[in-house]
């Protein structure tokens, strides 16, 4: 699958850059945002298919960031990044509608492959 | 004392030193995901045969982000062994500056995820005292997660060192809106902490109608 349009959004600027450079260099169109306000601002002017969350970003709660999405397109699907065994905020985004969560350090393969069928999932609920 | 006390105040030490490690671990986790989405990258970038002097540049640009995060994972281990090492001995000669930095770097990322700014303002020839470092961490850790908690985004901690009448003062001075936070008493347990720091030769002085806090400690002839 190629060209999913992803929003990621991590505070750690470094992690976000490589981690959108290693998605690009495998055909997947990416924007990246640092902070909650960014990505409300990334995502009106240009919607993605896909986003991964860090739920845990300064400025916004990560949980009000999803909310927000599902509100504005339920057919979004997020992911959840998450780097620590906060299992009580992820199983709270599971609940707030994210379709998966991964955890940080990621294997590329196993993001890959849970985008990919998150954008199946969104092209069959826009159907 | 009795022993609810200690079981309480057993309880709130765990607590802080769990949370401590819970921080600890989690800025870990993310230096090594930088590294490993660096590494990744440059794994990409051979895979996909790049070279040249434009992938000459970018792999040395990951390659000093790498040791960026390399230098400061080390940082913070170095921080964390020697705030383990602290409860080696009951008592002993320190230098408050240095515990409160070393406490500073671990609780960081409480603050910052509030964006919240730790800053520090130390008397540069402070003088030793004889004490228990840990607990001196202890108390003001939990005055700092409390304050946390209470203050708006975009706000300020000052952490103050100096001395005066043969005490070496430490103040914690928030700087921002504070928020109208019901603090419960299990969760903040301020005669439990006044308690330990009376144990310290130290007495709690809220000034500032409580927004700013100061613990004195006697300096001892060591």
């Amino acid at each position: 699958m190629s060209h999913t349009k992803v929003l990621l959004v991590d505070d750690e600027v470094e992690f976000a850059s490589a981690l959108a450079e290693r998605l690009q260099m495998r055909d997947y169109d990416v924007q990246t945002a640092s902070n909650g306000l960014e990505a409300m601002a990334l995502f009106h002017g240009s919607p993605p298919d896909i986003v991964i969350l860090d739920l845990r970003i300064p400025g916004m709660d990560g949980l009000k960031i999803l909310k927000n999405i599902k509100i504005l397109d339920p057919t979004i699907e997020v992911l959840i990044l998450t780097g620590h065994g906060d299992v009580e905020s992820v199983a709270e985004g599971m609940k707030s509608g994210a379709y998966e969560y991964i955890m940080k350090p990621i294997d590329i393969g196993e993001l890959t492959s849970k985008i990919d069928m998150a954008m199946k999932k969104r092209i069959s609920n826009r159907d | 004392m009795t022993d609810n006390f200690e079981q309480e105040l057993r309880f709130l030490q765990l607590r802080f030193i769990g949370k401590i490690l819970a921080g600890f671990t989690h800025e870990s986790k993310n230096y090594l995901a930088i590294i490993k989405e660096s590494a990744g990258l440059i794994d990409d970038m051979i895979k996909l045969g790049k070279s040249g002097e434009e992938a000459s540049g970018q792999f040395l640009e990951i390659i000093h982000s790498i040791e960026e995060q390399i230098e400061k994972s080390t940082g913070l281990f170095k921080f964390l062994n020697r705030f383990s090492h602290r409860m080696d001995t009951q008592l002993s000669a320190f230098n408050c500056n240095e515990a409160l930095e070393e406490l500073m770097a671990l609780v960081n990322r409480f603050a910052n995820q509030k964006r919240i700014e730790l800053a520090k303002d130390f008397q540069q020839d402070l003088p030793q005292i004889y004490g228990n470092p840990s607990m001196i961490q202890f108390l003001v850790f939990s005055f700092l997660e409390e304050i946390i908690k209470t203050l708006d985004k975009n706000s300020r901690i000052i952490i103050k060192t100096g001395t005066a009448n043969g005490s070496v003062m430490i103040k914690i001075i928030p700087e921002g809106n504070l928020l109208e936070v019901e603090i419960e008493k299990e969760e903040f347990p301020y005669e439990t902490y006044n308690t330990v720091l009376e144990r310290l030769n130290g007495k709690i002085t809220p000034e500032a109608g409580a927004k700013t806090f100061t613990f004195p400690l006697k300096v001892s002839d060591i």
